[in-house]
Formats: C-alpha cells, sequence, structure tokens
C-alpha cells in the first residue's frame, strides 16, 4: 500500500535505540563477568538503563522521516510502536524478573538474554529483507530457549526443549518460504519482492511458508503448541516474556509483509488463521484449572484477535492503526495479568480464593486486567477491538468481525471463572503476595486504563 | 397606613392561632385575651374606617392581590369587630371553665379574622382564601362539642352545603381569569360577554350557598347545634352576612349582565317571604332565630338585587345588632333554664329582666316595629323595589312581625304549671355579668340604628356607601309598613288567631331531606356506582392483566422456557464439548504437534490455493 518509496540512507544513529540496548546488554554481561553474586544486580541495572536509554530514544525517534535504513530496516510508525512496545514491556519483565532472580547464580544472564530476545523482536517487527527477517527471527527466539529452561528443572527442560524443537521446525519451513519467494521474486527485499512477486500458487506456498515461522513467534494456529506448555513449564516471569514480547514483533512483521509485499490471497490466508487461532485459543482456555495455562491460551486466542488487523493489511487503512493500537494495548495487559501470576506465585485458579480480602488492590488490578483482555472499557484493549473490528468491516470481512465478536463473548466466560473465587470466602490462607511484582502490577493496570482513557489522544498522534 | 389594613385581620388571626396551638394549657387565660384580642380588633376596625387603607401584594404571577378599606368595608369592619366583641364578652361568662375555652376563643378569633379580610379583599383569590377559613372555622364551630355525633353530624351538613355552594366562586374566579385576565373585584363587570355570565353566576350561587337562601336554607337550621355564641356571631356579622356583603359587593357584576339582578332580586324576596313563614311555625326558639335570620337575610339579597346597596347594608348592620342581640339572649337562658323550647321559656323574661328586657327590645326591632332600626332599614330596601317584589318583601315583613312577637309572647308569658326547666340540659339558673354587658349595648345598636333611613341621615350614609341617589324611603311606604307591622304584632299579642300548624314550615320545608334525597343519595349512589366500577372494572382489569401475566408466564415456563433453556443448556454443553476436543491437540508430545502443525500447513495451503 505504500507506494511512496521512503527515502533510503545508511546512518548507525538512526538505529540509536537499538544500539543503546544491545550496548546497554553487552555492558551488563561484562559487569556480570566480574561482580560477585551477590552484585550481580549492578548488571541487571545496566541491562535496565541500557533498555530505557533504548526506549527514550526510540521516543524521539518517533517524529523523525518514514526511511529505510542499510536497506533492510524500515523506520515508520511499525517500527516506532514495536521498539517503544517491545521495549517498554521488556522494561517492566526486567522489573518484574529482578527480585525473582536476585543472588542467582545466571541472574546477570537472564537479564542479557531477556533483553537480547527484546532486540531481535525489534529487529523482526523492523525487517523490510526477508534475510534480514530470518536472523532476527533467530536472534528472537535463541536467547527465548535459553531462558525458556532456565530454571534447569524438568518441567523448564522440557518445555525449553518442546520450544526449541516447534522453533526449530518452523524455522525451517520459514528458510523454506523465504528460499522460494527468492527463487520466484529473485530478490530478498520487500521493495523488490512486492513489484516482481508473480502471482500463482508457488508464491501460495513460498507465503504460507513464510508466514508459518512468524506465527510460532506469535503463538498463532498451527504453531501454537508450545505456548501453554512453555507458559505452564518455565518460570512465570520468563512466561510473561514469551507470551508477551515476540508476539509483537511477529504481529508487526506479518504486518509489514502483508502491507508491503501483500502476495497473493494474503486477506484470506491470514483470515482463516486468525478464526482458527482465535477460537481454538478460547475453547480450549474454557476448562483451564491452571491459571498460566488458561492466560496461554488467552495468548492464543488474543493473537487471533492481532491477526484480524494483519489479514485488513493494505485492505483499509484502518488496519494499522488497528495492530499497532491493539498489540501495544494487549502487550501491557498480558503483561499485568501475567504479573498477578509472579506477584503470588501460585497456578492454580483455586489458590486465588479470597486474594480480595487479602490484598484487595492486587484483585482489583487483576479483574481491570481480565476484563481489559475481554475488551471492556476503559481499559486499553477495547479500544484495540473496536478498532480491530472496525477494520474487519471496513475490509468486507464482516465474517470475521461477527466471529471476532462471537468469540470475545465466549471468552468472557473463563475469565470470569478466574476473576469469580478472588472474591469468594478463602478456605485456607490466601497466598502470600510479592510486593515488588505487584508494584508492576499496578504500574502497568494504570497504564493500560489511561492508555484507555487516553484512547482519543493516543489515536490521534499516529 | 397598609399596617392597618395588616394589623386588623393579624391580630385575631395570630391570638387566635396561638391559642389554638397552646390547646387546653391556655384555657384559665383564654376568655381575658379572646376579648382584649376583640377590643383591638374594634379599636383597629375603627382605625381603618376612618384612615382607609388599601394594600396590594403580589400572589400569583401576573395577579395582583389586594385588601382595602372602603366605604362598604369600613361599615363592614366595624361592624363585624362589634359584633365579634359582644359575642366574646358573653362568651367569657357563657363558656364554662370547664369547657375547651383555649380552642373556643381560638377558633372565634380566626372565624372572625377571616370575615374581616373577607370584607376587605379587593380579589376573587384573597376572597377565596378567607371565605374557605371562615367555612372551615364555622364546621368546627358547630362541631364544638364533638362528642356528640349528632352535632357532628350537624356540622357536616353545614360544611358540605357551604362547600358545594363554593365550588361557585371557584367556577367565578377561573372566569374571571379567563374573562379579565384578572381578578379584582373591580374588573368582574368589564368580563367579555360569556365569562361574565359565567362570574355572575358562579358568584351568586356561592354567595346564595353562604347565606343559607332558598334553596340552601336547612343548613343554618343545622348550624343550631353549636354554641349559643357561635350563633350569636354565625348568624349576625359572619358567615351569613358574608353572602349577603358579598352580592352587594358585586352589584355592579349583577347588573351588567341583566339577569342576575332579577334572579337575586327574586331569590332574595322569596327566602324573606317564605323563610319567614318557616320562622312562624318554629316551636323551638334558636331554630326560630335561625329561619328568621335566613329570612332577614334575604331582605338583604333582595337589596343586592334592585340596586339598593345603602338600604342593604343599613339592613346587614341593624340585623347583625339585633340577632346579635337575640342569640344571646336565646343563648342565657339556654344556659340559665336549660330549655330553648318556646313552650317552656314562659316566665324566662320574667326571672332574668335585664335579658327579657334588651330580648324584647330586640325581638320589637326584628318585628320591623316603628320606630326601631329593622322599620326603616326594611323600608329602604323596599323603596327602591318595583311591584311585585315590593308585595312579596312587605308579606316578608309581616310575618317577621309575626314570629317576633311569637318569641315575645312566649318568654314574657306568666309562668304556668306545665313550664318546666331543664327540658333539655341543666340550666345553671344564673345570667353572670359577662353576659350581661353586651346586651345593652346591642339593643341601643338594634334600637336607634334605623336613624341612617331618616332623610337627613340617609344622604351622607349613601355618600359613605358610595351608592349616592339610590331612593329613601317615602313616608307612605313608612307608614305602611309601620302599621302593617303594628297590626300583626297586636293581632298575634292578644293570642285570638292561632297560627296553623304547617308540618312543611315547621321542618324546614324538607329543604334537608330533599337535598338528602335529590343531592346526597344521587351522589352516593353515583360514588358507590364508580367504586364498583373502580372495584370490579377497573380493579378487575389490572388483576386480569396481573392474573393473564402469571398465565402467560406460565405457560412459558411451560412451553418456552424448557426449550429454550434446553437450547443453552445444549449450546453450553456443546460447547463444553467443543473445548474438551480443542485440548486434544495439546498432547504434551512434540511429535505429535510436529504432524498437526505439517498437516494444518497443508490444509491451509490447498483451500487458500484452491480457493483463493
Amino acid at each position: 500500500m505504500n507506494t511512496m518509496n521512503p527515502m533510503m540512507r545508511e546512518n548507525p544513529a538512526d538505529l540509536l535505540p537499538e544500539l543503546l540496548t544491545l550496548f546497554g546488554a553487552v555492558l551488563g554481561l561484562l559487569t556480570g563477568m566480574f561482580v560477585p553474586r551477590q552484585r550481580q544486580w549492578i548488571a541487571a541495572l545496566v541491562c535496565a538503563a541500557g533498555v530505557l536509554a533504548g526506549l527514550v530514544a526510540a521516543a524521539f525517534a518517533v517524529s523523525g522521516p518514514r526511511l529505510m535504513t542499510f536497506d533492510s530496516f524500515m523506520l515508520d510508525p511499525v517500527t516506532h510502536v514495536t521498539r517503544l512496545t517491545v521495549l517498554g514491556t521488556t522494561l517492566l519483565v526486567l522489573a518484574l524478573g529482578f527480585a525473582p532472580m536476585r543472588g542467582h547464580r545466571r541472574e546477570t544472564e537472564f537479564h542479557v538474554l531477556t533483553v537480547f530476545t527484546a532486540l531481535g523482536t525489534i529487529a523482526l517487527g523492523a525487517a523490510s529483507d526477508l534475510l534480514v527477517l530470518v536472523a532476527a527471527y533467530l536472534l528472537a527466539s535463541i536467547p527465548a530457549y535459553a531462558l525458556a529452561g532456565f530454571r534447569k528443572d524438568g518441567k523448564g527442560a522440557e518445555s525449553a526443549l518442546k520450544y526449541y524443537l516447534m522453533g526449530a521446525l518452523l524455522g525451517l519451513l520459514m528458510l523454506t518460504g523465504v528460499t522460494l519467494l527468492y527463487g520466484l521474486g529473485r530478490s530478498t527485499s520487500y521493495e523488490t519482492l512486492a513489484r516482481d512477486l508473480p502471482s500463482n500458487a508457488a508464491v501460495t506456498v513460498g507465503a504460507i511458508l513464510l508466514v508459518a515461522g512468524l506465527l510460532f513467534k506469535a503463538g498463532a494456529v498451527p504453531a501454537h503448541f508450545w505456548v501453554p506448555d512453555v507458559a505452564e513449564g518455565s518460570s512465570p516471569v520468563v512466561a510473561t516474556l514469551v507470551t508477551t514480547v515476540p508476539k509483537i514483533g511477529a504481529l508487526a512483521a506479518l504486518f509489514r509483509l502483508g502491507d508491503e509485499v501483500m502476495p497473493h490471497s494474503w486477506a484470506l490466508t491470514i483470515a482463516l488463521i486468525a478464526t482458527a487461532t482465535m477460537t481454538l485459543g478460547n475453547l480450549a482456555a474454557f476448562g483451564q484449572d491452571n491459571v498460566r495455562r488458561l492466560l496461554a491460551y488467552s495468548t492464543i486466542s488474543q493473537a487471533g484477535y492481532l491477526l484480524v488487523p494483519v489479514a485488513m493489511a493494505g485492505r483499509t487503512d484502518l488496519a494499522e492503526p488497528a495492530l499497532l493500537y491493539y498489540v501495544a494495548a494487549y502487550a501491557l495487559t498480558n503483561l499485568g495479568a501475567f504479573a498477578v501470576v509472579v506477584a503470588v506465585g501460585r497456578d492454580r485458579i483455586s489458590d486465588y480464593r479470597g486474594l480480595a480480602r487479602r490484598s484487595p488492590l492486587l484483585a482489583l488490578s487483576l479483574v481491570i486486567c481480565l476484563l481489559g483482555l475481554i475488551g471492556t472499557p476503559p481499559t486499553a484493549v477495547f479500544v484495540g477491538k473496536v478498532l480491530m473490528l472496525g477494520a474487519a468491516v471496513e475490509g468486507h470481512y464482516i465474517w470475521l468481525a461477527v466471529v471476532a465478536a462471537v468469540n470475545t463473548v465466549a471468552s468472557v466466560f473463563y475469565y470470569l471463572r478466574w476473576v469469580v473465587p478472588l472474591y469468594s470466602r478463602a478456605e485456607g490462607e490466601p497466598p502470600a503476595v510479592s510486593r515488588p511484582a505487584a508494584l508492576v502490577v499496578y504500574l502497568t493496570t494504570a497504564l493500560t486504563l489511561a492508555l484507555g482513557i487516553g484512547s482519543g489522544i493516543a489515536l490521534s498522534l499516529n | 397606613m397598609s399596617a392597618i389594613a395588616w394589623a386588623l385581620p393579624a391580630l385575631p388571626l395570630v391570638v387566635g392561632a396561638l391559642l389554638l396551638l397552646a390547646g387546653r394549657r391556655a384555657d384559665r387565660g383564654a376568655p381575658i385575651l379572646g376579648v382584649a384580642a376583640g377590643l383591638g380588633t374594634l379599636g383597629l376596625a375603627v382605625a381603618a374606617a376612618v384612615a382607609r387603607p388599601d394594600v396590594t401584594f403580589p400572589l400569583f404571577a401576573g395577579l395582583p392581590a389586594g385588601m382595602a378599606v372602603d366605604g362598604l368595608s369600613a361599615v363592614l369592619v366595624v361592624t363585624v369587630a362589634s359584633a365579634a366583641l359582644a359575642v366574646l364578652v358573653f362568651a367569657a361568662g357563657d363558656i364554662g371553665p370547664d369547657e375547651a375555652r383555649a380552642r373556643f376563643f381560638g377558633l372565634m378569633l380566626v372565624f372572625a379574622a377571616a370575615m374581616l379580610v373577607t370584607v376587605t379583599a379587593t380579589d376573587l383569590a384573597v376572597l377565596l382564601m378567607a371565605w374557605e377559613v371562615m367555612g372551615a372555622m364555622s364546621y368546627a364551630l358547630i362541631g364544638f362539642w364533638w362528642h356528640d355525633d349528632e352535632r357532628v353530624e350537624s356540622a357536616n351538613v353545614a360544611f358540605l352545603t357551604t362547600r358545594a355552594g363554593d365550588l361557585g366562586l371557584y367556577f367565578a374566579a377561573g372566569c374571571a381569569v379567563a374573562g379579565t385576565h384578572s381578578l379584582s373585584l373591580d374588573a368582574l363587570p368589564d368580563a367579555a360577554s360569556p365569562w361574565r355570565d359565567l362570574v355572575a353566576a358562579g358568584v351568586v350561587l356561592a354567595a346564595l350557598g353562604k347565606s343559607a337562601q332558598l334553596p340552601f336554607s336547612f343548613w343554618l337550621s343545622r348550624a343550631m347545634a353549636g354554641p349559643s355564641p357561635v350563633s350569636a356571631l354565625l348568624h349576625s356579622a359572619t358567615m351569613v352576612a358574608a353572602g349577603a356583603y358579598l352580592l352587594l359587593r358585586v352589584h355592579p357584576l349583577l347588573e351588567s349582565t341583566g339577569w342576575a339582578e332579577t334572579l337575586v332580586a327574586w331569590a332574595g324576596a322569596l327566602t324573606a317571604l317564605v323563610m319567614g313563614a318557616v320562622a312562624v311555625a318554629q316551636r323551638d326558639l334558636k331554630q326560630l332565630l335561625a329561619a328568621s335570620t335566613v329570612a332577614q337575610i334575604g331582605f338583604m339579597v333582595l337589596a343586592a338585587g334592585v340596586g339598593s346597596v345603602a338600604g342593604g347594608t343599613a339592613q346587614l348592620v341593624a340585623h347583625a345588632a339585633v340577632k346579635c342581640l337575640l342569640f344571646l339572649g336565646a343563648g342565657a337562658f339556654l344556659t340559665a333554664l336549660g330549655t330553648k323550647d318556646l313552650s317552656e321559656l314562659h316566665g324566662a323574661a320574667r326571672r332574668y329582666r335585664l335579658v327579657g328586657v334588651t330580648f324584647g327590645v330586640g325581638a320589637l326591632a326584628l318585628a320591623g316595629l316603628p320606630p326601631l332600626s329593622i322599620w326603616a332599614t326594611k323600608d329602604t330596601i323596599l323603596a327602591s323595589t318595583p311591584g311585585s317584589l315590593y308585595a312579596v318583601g312587605l308579606a316578608g315583613g309581616v310575618l317577621a312581625a309575626a314570629y317576633s312577637v311569637k318569641m315575645i309572647v312566649a318568654v314574657w308569658h306568666p309562668q304556668d304549671a306545665l313550664t318546666r326547666d331543664d327540658a333539655e340540659q341543666p340550666g345553671t339558673r344564673h345570667v353572670g355579668l359577662a353576659e350581661k354587658l353586651p346586651m345593652p349595648v346591642l339593643a341601643a345598636v338594634g334600637v336607634g340604628f334605623g336613624i341612617v333611613a331618616l332623610p337627613g341621615v340617609l344622604g351622607p350614609w349613601q355618600k359613605l356607601l358610595g351608592a349616592s341617589g339610590e331612593h329613601g324611603p317615602t313616608a307612605l311606604e313608612l307608614v305602611i309598613s309601620g302599621g302593617l307591622a303594628v297590626l300583626v304584632a297586636a293581632v298575634v299579642a292578644s293570642r285570638r288567631v292561632r297560627v296553623p300548624r304547617l308540618a312543611v314550615a315547621e321542618n324546614w320545608l324538607y329543604l334537608g331531606q330533599a337535598a338528602d334525597r335529590l343531592v346526597a343519595r344521587p351522589v352516593l349512589a353515583l360514588a358507590n356506582a364508580l367504586a364498583w366500577f373502580d372495584d370490579r372494572v377497573l380493579d378487575g382489569a389490572v388483576r386480569a392483566v396481573a392474573a393473564g401475566g402469571r398465565a402467560a408466564a406460565t405457560v412459558t415456563s411451560r412451553r418456552v422456557e424448557l426449550p429454550t433453556d434446553g437450547l443453552v443448556d445444549g449450546l453450553g454443553r456443546a460447547v463444553r464439548r467443543l473445548a474438551a476436543l480443542a485440548r486434544r491437540p495439546q498432547t504434551g508430545q512434540v511429535h505429535t504437534y510436529y504432524a498437526q502443525a505439517a498437516v494444518l500447513l497443508v490444509v491451509l495451503t490447498l483451500v487458500v490455493v484452491l480457493v483463493g
């Protein structure tokens, strides 16, 4: 759709947010090597400082012109929002992980790997060349595999292995797709591909294979299998990270592909995937008693909703704001819900009985986050969902809007299954609450409300 | 100046209200306070009559209200205040210490205050308020001994009858606003044609009801159930006088319509005649006096009808004094001797000389004997009256002579073997100073007020009332009426002619029964029918709707709810099954994941390639 050719240049300053983040991570790694274990937190702070610096730089970069740098890295609203959302949520994840990782023998590694995942994710969202996309995929995936098995216990190792094996298969399919498209379009650059790709079944096959890899990162059908297993098996902080951060970049990359390359029958492909993803995620979430698995399926269904504006890429101008707004709102809200799990430290729904009595504010925050995931005003996801449905209608995919609406209604059931016990009488002693994690919850919840209420402002900036 | 206009009704109103609020705690001081307030009110009334204050104040948007004292009002306020004072002084002696004196004096003062506002009001809104308060006070006073059901019943009859007439005043007020865009009494004759007639009709109805003219007369008979001082005030200067006053006040309106004057004149003349006959037939002193009041008020109404404002007003004042005196006398007899039956009162006047003499003087004045007051005032009215009406009025005067002398004969006849004391209630055998005090004064007024009809005085009197140019009585007329009165009085006194006993007249023409049969019962029957309609039809419909709703709900719950519920349940079960199915792919085994992902991607590719 963006027929206007962007300005091109090769100025490292355009990558300042990424460079600052990378610098912080490397410096953190070096710091971690030379400080004793009791003071590894300094390395964590260095990493966080790098992310914060990157966030500030990214915020300043928003007002810059739309341009392509180093022939493969687009600087446009999609990239800006990806940068801000990824770095912002990463900062919150670092804050969330700070206390649980204190004194861990690989404390520094955790923070550095988290930052690397974030960097890979940003590259994923900004890439406009298939080879860079593949590299970004690997950069985003490999640190995440390591993080999934970070605890080195049985469940962690199992989830890390499943994560890795799924990633390996779909990465392979993705490379196959890239090869196919390169052969058909004689280039890996989006710009050239958009011009030269023919319209035939082979391109469709290539596109689907390419998309498969990104669906793995987004946690969408048919590459969603890892999500519940990793969310349940790895540590809660890592579960927060892998269900939140990679999705942002993957969806941005998918949108970019649809918007800039626009292969034949893109909308139908993604619409089918979206339908399957949201429906399966919602249905599978119904019977879950484990809140992490419940949230995992919830993230799958949310990926389905998020794929709706991706499917509408190039069909309506509403698609881009819808995706960017929804993805930011989703990231914050999902992070808030997972952060409650981190704060409480229990996984069964029944463990949450009477939480409202022990920690009313935390319970209220959880309710706001869960209602937010349903899409209740005045939370941010509500606005995202409205835009998403609007995009589907405007893109003449009314059945997709209907499917999304029906799924939304159905999703109320399992979110409420978690809300109700919060306000019922506790049988035993309600769980203790971690204060630092609770602070992250409050901050995140406040942000989702502020984003929802300030949606007019947020949209007008777009 | 305007302060007097406010203070005049405010003084009795406030003192009366305070007495009512204080209740029985104030019983001891109530007579003193009441008489003091009466004195003060009389002083204010005189001051107002001299100063002629005039106030207007906003009451409704665009409809200024006001009170003013003009010539007519000046006469009326002094009359009302004087009569009220006389009655209050009498009541201080008559209403015993064991009665609820605070309530009595409070009600009397508010009653008088309402009358004072009525006669000073310059617009229908203020008039109506005072008019209503007066009606309510009369109800409370007639039913003063509320332990007695019959007295309360009488109060109800009086209240309902006057209220029925009062509706006319509301009607008139509404039509006045429609016709003149104001409520001012002065503006009424200027109302547009249909409105003017409607206003006149409403006012006439209200006035006739309040003044107990035909056909409303019966309520005054029932009003005798109240204490004697109440009757004295109610019959002299308040309540019944209010109707006559109103008609005199709106005489220009009656004149402007063309028909109202005639109607009012005939209503008054016929009432004077017929109720005179009723009075002659009465054997109870207070009932006789009540009927005579109606008859005498009839002359005032006749005056309003023929445009003799000066005569009517003079008649009002003279009658107020005389009737007040007579009721006080009757009350004194009743209290002392325990009876008001004319045949049981033989010798009463001889036993209580002062009461007897003043009562006799009052009765002679009422008889229209020359040179006493009513002889002159009545003739002033009749002077303006044309032929046939004159004859009717003259006949009414003759009857007045008959019933008046009948009373005198009854109380001055020597006590005989058949006379029994305490026939109705235990008497005190005592007439106190307070009771005697007002009587000579009232008697003097009753004797002398006829002076206004004299040629030299009539002119200024007419000028005072703004009624200059009205006819005064000619010598011939005076001689004829005086001669007739003397003749009839002599005949009755000689007791040669036996007055035939007429059941119709004795029973007040069966007006009360007629009202009961023709108005009260049909209204009750209609009310019962409407109540039946409400209970059976309206309420039944409501109940039927409710029952129908329940029936529909039952049907719904059996026929619709179950399938719907089943549908919902079925949906729930289906979703549950689907949810279980959705968890099946999550085997936890990577090789099945691989297979599923591969198959799904192949299917997706096929679908997109084939469909897209």
